[in-house]
């Protein structure tokens, strides 16, 4: 035991450079794939073929290739058509792309769980479509889709150690190397499992904090 | 001011609204009365818009009402609409719901909105109510404010559907009484209902539906008293004296 804290100190300091490049990876991951979701969600509910098809096509081709499958694609592959990425930057748009997929289609469900007459009732006084979804619909939605996305942001932080097939030094990819070469697997990888659960902890308090802020009146 | 040319509408197979005409002058009010299924809803929600008709027209104040203009929100605008449901907005207080229009459509400043958002409640008797959210509120609080939503973008008509029929009865009169204002204050109106009562007091005039046609039409003192026609006399004994009626003989 005295020997697990002391492997600890000294490996800790290292583990935690990793942590906060997953803390990263895992922020602007989630950044772009809600824009992106929230994009394609709309794209997909516009009735317009010309939008409608792309989305549905991406939608469908992310959530049907897995996700380090689409890293190393844009790790590996894209460098061959000269598009040449770091790791890290790789790491956070196959992420973040991979991951719009889901925002999108948990965004679509909340929209349309929005009540028929909420339309109507926003048309009836004039309103245009654009500032019918952002003063309306979009609002109404948010409650409706928060706990998905409190979810979806947790598999994202943990998601982000697939970042460690290509090369970024995360905290899972930072522990793959102390545990090689010291053989000390249970102490280093039982301190990865720990620094991950720690991490998503507050992310699981924001969530409850932002469903109650935003709890329907 | 409101006026409808042989608008005809289907959906698919089911031909809703049969080649109907009328008008509403402007300060009349015009209800619509009829069994369900007899297209009236229908027919008030082709009047905005909210439903496309597939042939004829219908103009409101010389403005044609067409879906897919540009222009059908300035369109819409112009005419109030209050639902059977209320459809208020959840996530704004009552005040919210009221200026939400004159400030985002019609862009007047919110300190002007409001003020007239406080007279407007005040006219519907809910002045106490501006900060509350329509769950903290009655059924019939919702619908004068969802009233005095309509409103507030100072329209040229108002159309109501069936705006008593979501409501427990002792929260009707306090909606009715609203309506009647609006009527005597010269409110052109278009109202779907089934208070014979409100037909009787305020109506210029009533038109009877039946299968997406006008068969009567007439000043209620006229249509309701004594109507002409077996199936709008069937109908009225039907609404009017519910209790007495035995099971209707189907036999051919």
């Amino acid at each position: 035991m005295m020997q697990f804290f002391e492997d600890a100190r000294q490996f800790m300091p290292i583990l935690l450079q990793g942590a906060y490049v997953t803390v990263q990876v895992a922020f602007l991951s989630l950044a772009l794939s809600t824009v992106l979701g929230l994009t394609l969600a709309l794209m997909r509910m516009s009735g317009n073929p010309l939008f409608y098809v792309p989305a549905v096509t991406v939608i469908t081709g992310l959530r049907g290739i897995p996700i380090i499958v689409q890293l190393m694609y844009i790790y590996f592959v894209l460098p061959e058509i000269g598009i040449d990425l770091s790791a890290f930057t790789a790491g956070v748009i196959g992420l973040g792309v991979a991951y719009s997929a889901y925002h999108a289609e948990n965004f679509r469900a909340a929209i349309l769980a929005v009540d028929r007459g909420q339309y109507e009732a926003a048309l009836s006084i004039g309103m245009a479509k654009a500032q019918l979804m952002r003063r309306i619909i979009l609002p109404q939605a948010l409650r409706i889709m928060l706990p998905p996305y409190g979810n979806i942001t947790i598999m994202m932080l943990k998601d982000s150690s697939l970042a460690s097939a290509i090369t970024v030094s995360e905290v899972t990819r930072a522990g793959q190397l102390i545990a090689s070469s010291t053989f000390k697997n249970m102490t280093v990888f039982t301190l990865v499992a720990f620094i991950y659960l720690v991490m998503s902890l507050p992310l699981t308090a924001l969530n409850s904090w932002l469903e109650r802020r935003f709890a329907a009146k | 001011m409101i006026e409808v040319k042989e608008v005809s509408k289907s959906f698919g197979a089911l031909t809703v609204l049969k080649s109907m005409s009328f008008t509403v002058a402007r300060g009349e009010v015009v209800c619509l009365i009829g069994p369900s299924g007899s297209g009236k809803s229908t027919m008030l929600r082709c009047v905005n818009g909210l439903e496309r008709h597939d042939s004829g027209l219908i103009s409101i104040d010389g403005m044609t009402v067409d879906t897919k203009s540009k222009t059908i929100g300035s369109v819409r605008a112009e005419v109030g609409m209050v639902f059977q449901r209320f459809n208020l907005f959840p996530h704004m207080t009552a005040l919210g719901n009221i200026v939400e229009g004159p400030v985002q459509v019609r862009g007047r400043p919110k300190g002007a909105a409001n003020e007239e958002a406080m007279a407007l409640l005040h006219k519907v008797g809910l002045s106490d109510k501006a900060e509350s959210y329509p769950s903290q509120l009655s059924g019939g609080q919702q619908q004068r404010i969802a009233i005095a939503r309509a409103l507030a973008m100072k329209p040229k008509a108002m159309l109501f559907d069936e705006p008593t029929s979501a409501l427990d009865p002792e929260t009707v009169g306090d909606v009715l009484a609203v309506m009647k204002d609006l009527a005597h204050e010269g409110m052109t109106m278009l109202v779907v209902t089934h208070e014979m009562g409100f037909a009787a007091e305020v109506a210029n005039r009533v038109l009877f539906l039946d299968r997406g046609e006008i068969l009567e039409e007439g000043p209620p003192s006229e249509l309701l008293k004594r109507p002409q026609n077996e199936r709008t006399r069937d109908f009225l004994q039907r609404v009017l004296h519910p209790g007495e009626r035995t099971v209707r003989d189907d036999r051919p």
